[in-house]
């Protein structure tokens, strides 16, 4: 209750801080429509030349670019800005900053990870949600409840890898204050804004074992067109339990290595 | 014009660009993904099959020109010119008795170096995974040259106008997320020009943006008929020199209003 209580807290000092820039609002809101626009309109050539690629058809697959800028504005709703303040050479490690995080009476990682919000990705959440309704009304089939609850399950499991990894990202800042981690992975996330079922067989395994961001997208869209399995359900969570077990230690080890400024 | 001085301002950037290398690499491989994931999902769509006169191993082969073909006429120094007048570090240029532009061709120069000491090898790797088909004729590969050439200035002086806007506005920088997006969509990334729905297509061959990136690789691809390469140059060179009165224009108004202040 009380970490709850302190998020909201978190949420409106950064909303205040914020609203201070209105330009930076409408500019904002540009970025977000290109993004929309540019996402939507990549599906809609691809399946007007095509009806169904391995399974997949333009309802499905804009199914899943949904949950991609779902799951993308999440990210920039609260992970991406509280864990990336940490990391480069003005981050809170390099300088010292980091102290005060350290300081205060919660638990560290919970801090690191929920204490700096961008409220104006919630409009890219809507949007992200427009989309996802849109296709679930095309799809061929009626979206049944078990489908909705697989679906609300796997994208918490999807959100949860996401997080893990960007907590080791995180973490490895403790040995090296580069943010060039983050840079390659956001090149690699990219490629969840389609469905793995698109890549050849080489890229799919990658995206699914080495660097799972497949499974953050594909995993969900197919949980709510019903073509998910029990086993990749319950593979996709042992996957994402594990993960997050292994970035929690991980940064707590970071953490020991922690000397404050000038070390 | 001191041209030596010019001359010596790009050796110059060029070698302190390769010594931080490692970041550059980095920039390369975000800014090569976009087109990679359509290369992919394109090649897998086509199968054994051709879509839009194109099977699998055209695509490959048109997705890999592109990779290059986009490196090399990408401009970043038009996302840095704005930087410089809204900082109010643009005193140190125009005290110098040589054309800002050179500071601009500097780092273009520089850039291009880099970025191809991580492109070539890459894509070169990637064409022996993914085995590209080129019919490559002599008449094709000359008419390249000079398209690759007026490509790469229209997309500078295009990108370079906008950003002198800086001189008015602080956030001109939004209209190049605004170009970058339409490139995306017009310019053969989401799709080669031919295989967009009817309306883009037409938008793509009026405005500027195809003849910054996608035409050079139709041409090379030999995708185009001897009237679509003729009518291809017109368009190319009737942009370049509206581009290159605007950014004439607009420097010589604007940096009477330059005031070498921040803000």
């Amino acid at each position: 209750m009380r970490y709850l209580r302190l998020i909201v807290h978190f949420a409106r000092a950064s909303f205040q801080e914020e609203a201070a820039y209105q330009a930076n609002f409408y500019i904002g809101l540009l970025h977000s429509l290109l993004n929309l626009a540019t996402g939507v309109l990549g599906v809609l050539v691809l399946f007007g030349q095509i009806e169904t690629v391995n399974g997949w058809n333009l309802a499905a697959t804009s199914a899943l670019l949904g949950v991609y800028l779902v799951v993308s504005a999440l990210r920039s709703l609260f992970l991406g800005p509280s864990l990336e303040a940490l990391a480069g050479m003005d981050g809170e490690v390099w300088t010292g900053q980091f102290d005060f995080t350290l300081l205060r009476p919660v638990d560290t990682q919970f801090l690191a990870s929920f204490r700096k919000w961008h409220p104006f990705a919630l409009f890219d959440l809507v949007l992200g949600l427009g989309v996802l309704g849109v296709a679930v009304t095309q799809l061929s089939q009626a979206l049944t409840a078990t489908h909705l609850i697989a679906f609300l399950v796997t994208l918490m499991t999807g959100v949860t890898i996401l997080y893990a990894i960007l907590l080791v990202f995180a973490g490895l800042v403790f040995w090296s204050p580069g943010i060039l981690f983050t840079w390659v992975f956001d090149g690699l996330f990219q490629m969840a804004r389609y469905p793995l079922g698109l890549y050849p067989g080489w890229l799919r395994l990658v995206l699914t074992w080495v660097v799972p961001v497949g499974v953050i997208t594909t995993v969900p869209a197919q949980a709510l067109t019903g073509t998910v399995s029990v086993e990749v359900l319950a593979g996709s969570a042992g996957l994402a339990a594990a993960l997050l077990v292994g970035a929690s230690v991980l940064f707590r080890f970071g953490l020991r290595r922690y000397a404050s400024a000038s070390s | 014009m001191n041209h030596r001085g010019g001359l010596a301002l790009i050796r110059a950037t060029w070698a302190s660009w390769l010594q931080h290398r490692g970041f550059f690499f980095i920039l390369a491989f975000g800014w090569m993904i976009p087109p990679l994931i359509y290369l992919l999902v394109w090649s897998t769509a086509a199968g054994a099959r051709t879509l839009g006169g194109l099977n699998r191993s055209e695509f490959v082969a048109y997705y890999l020109v592109l990779i290059l073909v986009n490196q090399l006429t990408y401009s970043q120094t038009n996302w840095t010119v704005g930087d410089l007048i809204r900082y109010g570090q643009m005193n140190r240029l125009l005290v110098r008795p040589l054309s800002p532009l050179y500071d601009a061709l500097a780092s273009e120069v520089a850039g291009k170096v880099v970025y191809m000491v991580f492109d070539v090898p890459i894509v070169a790797a990637l064409a022996l995974i993914l085995r590209p088909e080129l019919h490559l004729t002599p008449r094709n590969a000359l008419a390249f040259i000079p398209a690759l050439g007026l490509a790469w200035m229209l997309r500078f002086f295009w990108g370079y106008w906008i950003a002198l806007l800086a001189f008015w506005a602080t956030r001109a920088d939004a209209l190049l997320a605004v170009q970058d997006a339409l490139i995306f969509l017009l310019a053969g990334q989401v799709a080669p020009v031919a295989l967009l729905p009817v309306g883009l297509r037409s938008a793509a061959i009026v405005l500027p943006f195809r003849y910054m990136v996608g035409f050079p690789v139709e041409v090379l691809t030999g995708q185009l008929d001897t009237s679509g390469l003729w009518t291809g140059f017109a368009f190319q060179a009737g942009w370049l020199v509206i581009a290159l009165t605007l950014s004439a224009l607009v420097w010589r108004v604007g940096v009477k209003r330059y005031s070498a202040v921040g803000g």
